[in-house]
């Protein structure tokens, strides 16, 4: 443009309005670097927010103005502010959230079973029945020793305690496990609303051509957030606007309108919540069995699977003994001449009913014959041969063989969660990181930018200093 | 690939965190001695424990059994031992008192002894363990040996015997019922000592021969008994034994499969410690070369 300066033809008019344009010029790269600094300051200050992608100006070229000898360049403006995102990597990220979830959900709620199984520390009902059949020996060796007898009975009273104590626990955790539930589905609810209010937002600011970009990143962290709690998916449709759906393909979230998860308490299940679905009208439909992963699938497996399946397990062991003891008891005779007694309470069939009925030590029937044969043992060692014998509900195994397979399935459960779970967590963070080398902001490169464009601006800067020079030539003729 | 700021803090922290969790792990493993706590742990060794230690307190329940059996058979043995002792000097005095130097008197005179052998006979018959007779089968809530009219002595106790639980379905009796022993089944032995009383008594050379006799048949059925009992004890010796060894192997067992082995467990917190520091210390550097620090 100085050359235009010097120039004396006909487009001397036009040459001098140049000088302004070069203003123009200056001004619009001051703002652009402006513009750019400020997006890069953004970024910085957003080093560490979840969810967070990094944004990027793009920058184009004004339209030029024809002239001669030909168009004349008028500057710079910032087209559009972008997020860095790959969408791909996104779903695979919400889809990681969802299993982790799952996973991290129902290892925790098996982790607190574990201690059901003290058997390494002789606390389980393993232990129990080694100690219970132990005393039994003592009274079939010493069948007229009062003390003997009292230990045997102290023995089954803790056996059946140990019993008690594990139904307790299950049912405990399972009530537990149920207000987590309700806690999800709350939260399920509060993360739904938000992502509609969040739509709402990103149309009204796109409507105008704008890029939502922080709106969509929080909405994205709401959508995370929601995945780790159920399994969903979603489509976004042309203004921006997110459907979102769970289960199979119940809508939670459907532009600015949600669509709640409610816990209603199913009575054929003790009362724990069910997971349903309100479509507005109509009756809620049941989503429990069709909520494939998140939190709400590990905890709905661990209440209404793994427990249940362990308590009938339990039952199915405590009822047995239940069943032999008492029958074999029968047939014996007391100390006293007493025969035909029960030794557990026989309407105590489950873990958590089974209770030893019998309180008189000389009622226990070691005894095969009637009043005044205190040495004789034959039904103590018959009721001590329970031990070994193999029992049909429990597939042709004895007592402890059934009960290590309780501890081991238990056990084999448990152990594949957390595996699957810390497999998971590799995963995801991978991902993660993938996710990083797209969206997350790098510090280096952000100081990089921040010179470039500072750079930028002084250059700008001294383009108006260089302008207002050539004006001030311009006027110092005239003297 | 572009490296960004949350990807060095994120991959270093889960790094981190997974070290350190192996870490506890492995310093749990030394502080409780224990590999295998829970089921989780290991499924199908845990399993096993359950079994193993159930067939440990079997073994060990066995070995109880087996030292109250002993008990028992030990001084049943020794009962014997001192009734031969008894029979043999009631035989001695007898054969003394056959002699046709001996008088009428001095016949009744070796009576009087050998009535107080008779007596003894019964309180050796009677003989208690923890108030609890040897000799009555299972009827042990009486004295099995009565004395009554004259120096008849009835059998009170019964036939049965008990047994106990020794080894895998196998039992073994502890219990020589009375009327094996002294009641029968060759001979009557108290009736033996009081036929010699009255032989002794009544000074009839011919009865104490025929006592003599009958007395030989005595210390024959007591041998008999304590054949039986030697053989009690030596099932009992047997039955021990194996199961000391059973168990000892269970324990071994039981130990290799739980127990921490303190040689790995300190490789492995070692092993972590320096992939702990390791990576702390490159976190480090890798944020000290920031470009920040240049534009200072």
């Amino acid at each position: 443009m100085w050359h235009g300066c010097s120039d004396v033809s006909a487009e001397r008019l036009d040459r001098r309005m140049g000088i302004n344009s070069l203003v123009d010029i200056a001004k619009s790269a001051l703002f652009t670097a402006q513009q750019a600094i400020a997006v890069t300051g953004h970024n910085i200050a957003n080093v560490n927010t979840p969810g967070y992608s990094r944004q990027h100006v793009t920058m184009a070229e004004n339209i030029p103005e024809n002239g001669s000898p030909g168009q004349i360049g008028t500057g710079v403006h910032a087209e559009s502010i972008r997020r860095s995102f790959d969408s791909f990597i996104e779903d695979q990220l919400l889809a990681s959230r969802e299993r982790a979830g799952e996973f991290t959900a129902s290892s925790d709620a098996l982790a607190r079973l574990e201690p059901l199984f003290g058997d390494a520390d002789n606390q389980g009902i393993g232990a129990g029945l080694n100690e219970f059949f132990g005393a039994l020996q003592d009274v079939a060796t010493n069948p007229s020793d009062l003390s003997a007898r009292t230990v045997f009975l102290s023995k089954a009273t803790a056996l059946a305690g140990r019993f008690n104590q594990s139904a307790a626990t299950l049912t405990a955790a399972q009530q537990s496990i149920d207000n987590q539930v309700g806690q999800t589905i709350t939260d399920v609810n509060r993360l739904t609303s938000q992502i509609a209010g969040l739509n709402t937002k990103i149309a009204d600011a796109e409507s105008s051509g704008q890029q939502a970009n922080d709106l969509r990143d929080e909405r994205g962290v709401a959508l995370a957030d929601l995945a780790e709690r159920i399994e969903i998916s979603s489509i976004e449709d042309a203004t921006g606007q997110l459907t979102v759906f769970a289960g199979r393909g119940h809508v939670l979230v459907d532009k600015e309108r949600t669509y709640l998860l409610v816990g209603v308490p199913d009575l054929s299940n003790n009362g724990l919540l069910d997971v349903r679905y309100d479509a507005g009208a109509g009756p809620t439909t049941s989503l429990g069995p069709v909520i494939q992963s998140g939190r709400l699938k590990g905890l709905l497996d661990v209440r209404d699977q793994t427990i249940p399946s362990l308590r009938g397990s339990l039952d199915t062991l405590a009822s047995e003994l239940v069943t032999q003891v008492n029958l074999q008891h029968r047939l014996g005779f007391g100390l006293d001449g007493s025969t035909n007694q029960d030794f557990f309470a026989p309407t105590g069939t489950t873990a958590s009913t089974i209770a030893v009925s019998l309180t008189n030590v000389r009622q226990i029937a070691a005894s095969s014959t009637a009043v005044g044969v205190p040495g004789n043992n034959a039904n103590a060692l018959a009721l001590a041969g329970l031990r070994s014998t193999d029992f049909v509900p429990f597939g042709n195994v004895t007592f402890q063989e059934y009960y290590s397979t309780i501890a081991g399935s238990f056990g084999s459960a448990t152990q594949g969660v957390q595996r699957d779970l810390q497999a998971q967590e590799i995963l995801h963070d991978q991902l993660t990181s993938q996710r990083g080398s797209i969206s997350g902001v790098s510090m280096d490169e952000e100081l990089a930018n921040l010179l470039q464009y500072q750079r930028s601006f002084e250059a700008a800067s001294r383009m108006i200093v260089v302008a207002d020079e050539m004006f001030q030539s311009i006027l110092s003729m005239k003297r | 690939m572009r490296v960004s700021d949350q990807q060095l803090f994120g991959s270093t922290t889960g790094n981190l965190q997974r070290t350190k969790e192996r870490i506890v792990h492995a310093q749990e493993q030394i502080a409780s001695q224990q590999r295998i706590a829970k089921p989780s742990d290991d499924p199908s060794i845990f399993g096993q424990v359950i079994l193993d230690k159930s067939a440990l307190a079997d073994n060990e329940q066995w070995i109880r059994n087996i030292q109250f059996g002993t008990a028992r058979v030990a001084v049943a043995d020794q009962t014997l031992g001192q009734t031969q002792n008894l029979i043999s000097r009631v035989r001695e005095l007898a054969v003394q008192a056959r002699s046709d130097t001996t008088s009428a008197q001095g016949r009744v005179t070796i009576a009087q002894e050998v009535r107080q052998l008779h007596r003894q006979l019964i309180q050796l018959a009677n003989t208690e363990v923890a108030g609890h007779p040897v000799f009555a089968g299972t009827k042990t809530d009486a004295p099995p040996f009565v004395l009554g009219a004259g120096d008849s002595v009835s059998y009170q106790g019964n036939s049965e015997s008990q047994s106990i639980a020794v080894g895998p379905n196998q039992t073994t009796q502890i219990v020589l019922p009375g009327d094996q022993v002294f009641t029968g089944p060759t001979t009557n032995i108290f009736d033996d000592l009081s036929n010699v009383l009255v032989a002794l008594e009544t000074n009839n050379g011919a009865g104490i021969e025929v006592g003599i006799g009958n007395l030989d048949r005595a210390i024959g059925q007591i041998s008999l008994a304590q054949g039986q009992i030697g053989a009690i004890a030596n099932r009992l010796d047997t039955a021990y034994g194996t199961s000391l060894v059973v168990s000892a192997a269970i324990q071994q067992a039981l130990s290799d499969q739980t127990d921490t082995d303190l040689a790995t467990a300190l490789t492995e917190l070692q092993l972590q410690e320096t992939a702990y520091q390791a990576t702390s210390q490159t976190f480090t550097r890798l944020f000290d070369s920031s470009l920040l620090k240049f534009l200072r």
